[in-house]
């Protein structure tokens, strides 16, 4: 009969589709393979693609082999991987992140691993570190280190008669140049991101810390930011957004490279992945302003990314460490430096002068913002409820540059609303 | 089913086994379909109802079960309430306004043109624009400062508006931002039922001298019943499940002014790491329309003719 032999047939491809479903494809001999998730896009993709191959090739017995994603996404990726079991080996992750990657199982805590010969733990920056620091556990190496710095426009300045940035700039001085870079002609002096996210508020931590105030106590039990230092600095934002009209506060946090690029902002606070992008300008680099009377100097934030490990296992682990052990060595952060423009994230590749020659030569304006990786002081708390109080804070600072709240006021509720948190609610 | 067939066809009742076997074919055919919408559809939906009873963040198998907390915690909390309210006023905006659009749009196509068909196309178009360019589009259009928008308005002498930098402008941005995304759809439906309308009792009416307007108001709005009562459910449940647009656009902001039911569920869970309130959040939504849902084929039901 025709048709129960359609029911068998059916059934055999209903089960081979199960059994596809869950197989699963260990194989005991031929190379270990890893997977390493990145959302590396042109120069650093192909520079990336280039040592992973020279990897392989000198390693028969381990295969690594990357998926490309989002790196704003790659969290919730990676969240739905560990939930169904397959976590990648290697991710990349951004920096504000560790505290809660740290709650993970299967990320392999560092510590014991990076305190050994081979790795030079101690030539990565200082706050690289830190950010990577979870209470006693290490969640990840840096991958990637940068800091925020004033790009400005050179023909501007000239145009409107003032002297460029120094290194002796108060934010007094920022105010004022800010406000005579502004015109009718729909220029600014400056631009801010106003969406309220972790964009916005780290651009105002280090105005935070530069007037000598932070972001938790100690003991990372309750907020402080809403102290004199905290109101001081978010009064300096106030006077150039509400009084002076000055920031171009762009709310949805898509214009600040274009229309820096196009000429109409004159200062723009940002880091070193934004330079390559500045082709139409003649732009120089100065350190963030100091507030006068502060002992904090001139303050800067880095967001260092990082590779983190999960454990699918004993000789996968091994592999995947072995990979990025090598991948953040001096040599490999050499040439990924001088390939991409990216700044090193060791100590010692940074103070190389002839690579730091190089890159200035290639981006005009890096070899401030390498020498700028020594004015962070400074990391965000590595605690879990950072995402909330960062959310907080950044509702406050946007109130009040859009004028609908004055400094204390915002502050102190923002405060309120991360005590909670800390307070676990 | 198949025996239903076969015995109306007038042939002998079929054996037992045979009518077992038609049905284990009936089976066999459904079954793969059926067993990966179970298992991509209908699992995920029952392991979201247990989230949503569990305090879990996503991150650690550690999830204790903590009954309604999560739901109570829904009906106190006030930026849930914010964006509930958000919610319906975007969808009390923006599936009439695309309905109307719409209608208007497909009533003009409706007649014999030359390049009609490039009309119609041009009108469907903006199904098949992305969304992310869409926002791009419109972020670019509405920029507060350099925005072709506001230079219209500057040139016919309004001042420059904040648009998606005000909280009290976004939300409508969005609105109109999606209306224009979805008219085309719109028109799709409306065109083909405007074509359904039979030419008989226009020429009918027309002899017993009614108006093109009179015509329009008796005999084709009441006839477009189905095609109202489609896409009213089916935009207003689009329209409740806003998300893409807002989290291209303006991240909910400025100050939460466009912080819609599934952005605020969004940012808790991938943001904040409350994925058991979230996942409360969803079912809530879940039930909200639903109800909506059924209200609506309840009320439109008698309006509707040929439903």
């Amino acid at each position: 009969m025709i048709r129960s032999r359609l029911v068998i047939a059916l059934a055999a491809v209903a089960a081979l589709l199960l059994a596809s479903c869950g197989g699963k494809a260990g194989n005991a001999s031929g190379p270990t393979e890893i997977a390493v998730w990145n959302g590396f896009t042109d120069a650093s993709a192909t520079n990336f693609a280039a040592l992973i191959d020279r990897y392989n090739k000198d390693h028969p017995d381990v295969r690594v082999t990357q998926l490309m994603t989002s790196n704003d996404l790659v969290l919730q990726k990676v969240l739905t991987a560990v939930r169904g079991g397959s976590p990648p080996d290697i991710a990349y992750m951004y920096g504000s992140w560790a505290p809660n990657i740290a709650e993970i199982p299967t990320v392999t805590d560092l510590s014991g691993y990076v305190s050994q010969p081979g790795w030079n733990w101690d030539d990565f920056y200082p706050a690289e570190r830190a950010a990577a620091t979870v209470g006693d556990k290490v969640v990840g190496v840096p991958a990637l280190v940068d800091n925020l710095a004033v790009v400005y426009n050179k023909s501007l300045f000239a145009e409107a008669g003032i002297a460029p940035p120094t290194k002796d700039w108060t934010w007094n001085d920022f105010r004022t140049a800010a406000a005579k870079l502004t015109n009718s002609k729909g220029q600014y002096g400056t631009l801010i991101s106003g969406d309220g996210s972790e964009d916005t508020v780290w651009h105002y931590l280090p105005m935070l810390w530069g007037a000598g105030g932070d972001i938790l106590s100690p003991d990372n039990q309750r907020a402080v930011f809403n102290s004199a230092a905290g109101v001081r600095a978010l009064t300096t934002l106030q006077q150039m957004a509400v009084t002076d009209k000055s920031i171009y506060v762009d709310a949805t946090n898509a214009n600040g490279v274009n229309l820096m690029n196009s000429g109409k902002i004159g200062m723009l606070v940002t880091g070193p992945w934004d330079l390559p992008s500045f082709t139409d300008i003649e732009y120089g680099v100065q350190v963030l302003p100091a507030y006068p009377g502060s002992d904090e100097g001139h303050q800067t934030i880095s967001g260092p990314d990082n590779w983190v490990i999960f454990n699918n296992g004993g000789e996968r682990q091994k592999a995947a460490l072995d990979f990025v052990k090598w991948i953040t060595a001096a040599p490999q952060i050499q040439s990924t430096s001088a390939a991409t423009g990216e700044l090193p994230t060791r100590t010692s590749v940074g103070q190389d002068p002839a690579l730091v020659a190089e890159l200035t030569q290639k981006v005009p304006g890096t070899e401030t913002f390498i020498e700028n990786l020594s004015n962070v002081k400074k990391a965000r708390p590595t605690v879990p409820q950072y995402p909330t109080i960062s959310q907080a804070l950044g509702q406050a600072i946007v109130s009040v540059l859009l004028g609908t709240a004055q400094p204390a006021d915002a502050l102190n509720t923002a405060a309120q609303a991360a005590d909670a948190a800390l307070a676990g609610k | 089913m198949p025996t239903e067939s076969l015995a109306s066809t007038g042939t002998p009742r079929p054996s037992l086994f045979q009518r077992w076997s038609d049905g284990l074919t009936g089976w066999a055919l459904v079954g793969p379909g059926a067993l990966l919408i179970l298992i991509f559809g209908g699992l995920p939906v029952l392991m979201s109802l247990t989230l949503s009873f569990q305090k879990s963040d996503l991150l650690t198998a550690d999830a204790p079960w903590v009954g309604f907390e999560n739901y109570r915690k829904l009906a106190t909390d006030p930026l849930f309430v914010e964006a509930i309210k958000h919610t319906l006023v975007y969808t009390a905006l923006f599936v009439p306004g695309t309905m109307l659009v719409g209608l208007l749009v497909a009533v003009a196509m409706n007649r014999s043109l030359r390049f009609i068909s490039v009309y119609r196309s041009a009108a469907y178009l903006t199904m098949a624009v992305s969304t992310i360019s869409q926002g791009i589009i419109f972020m670019w259009l509405t920029d507060q400062n350099y925005g072709l928008v506001n230079a219209a308005l500057n040139t016919v002498g309004i001042e420059s508006q904040p648009f998606l930098s005000s909280p009290s402008q976004a939300l409508y941005v969005i609105v109109a931002m999606t209306i224009w995304g979805w008219t085309g759809f719109a028109v799709i439906i409306y065109l083909a039922a405007l074509q359904a309308v039979p030419v008989e009792l226009h020429e009918a009416a027309a002899v017993d001298g009614a108006s093109r307007l009179t015509r329009f108001r008796t005999i084709t709005v009441p006839l477009l019943g189905p095609a109202n009562l489609f896409l009213l459910v089916w935009l207003s449940i689009n329209a409740l499940q806003l998300f893409d647009e807002v989290y291209l656009t303006t991240r909910g902001g400025p100050l939460r002014a466009t912080s819609v039911i599934v952005y605020y569920l969004w940012d808790q869970a991938f943001v904040q790491f409350n994925a058991g309130y979230a996942a409360a959040m969803a079912y809530a939504l879940f039930v909200v329309v639903v109800i909506i849902t059924a209200l609506q084929f309840r009320i439109t039901r008698k309006y509707v003719h040929n439903a």
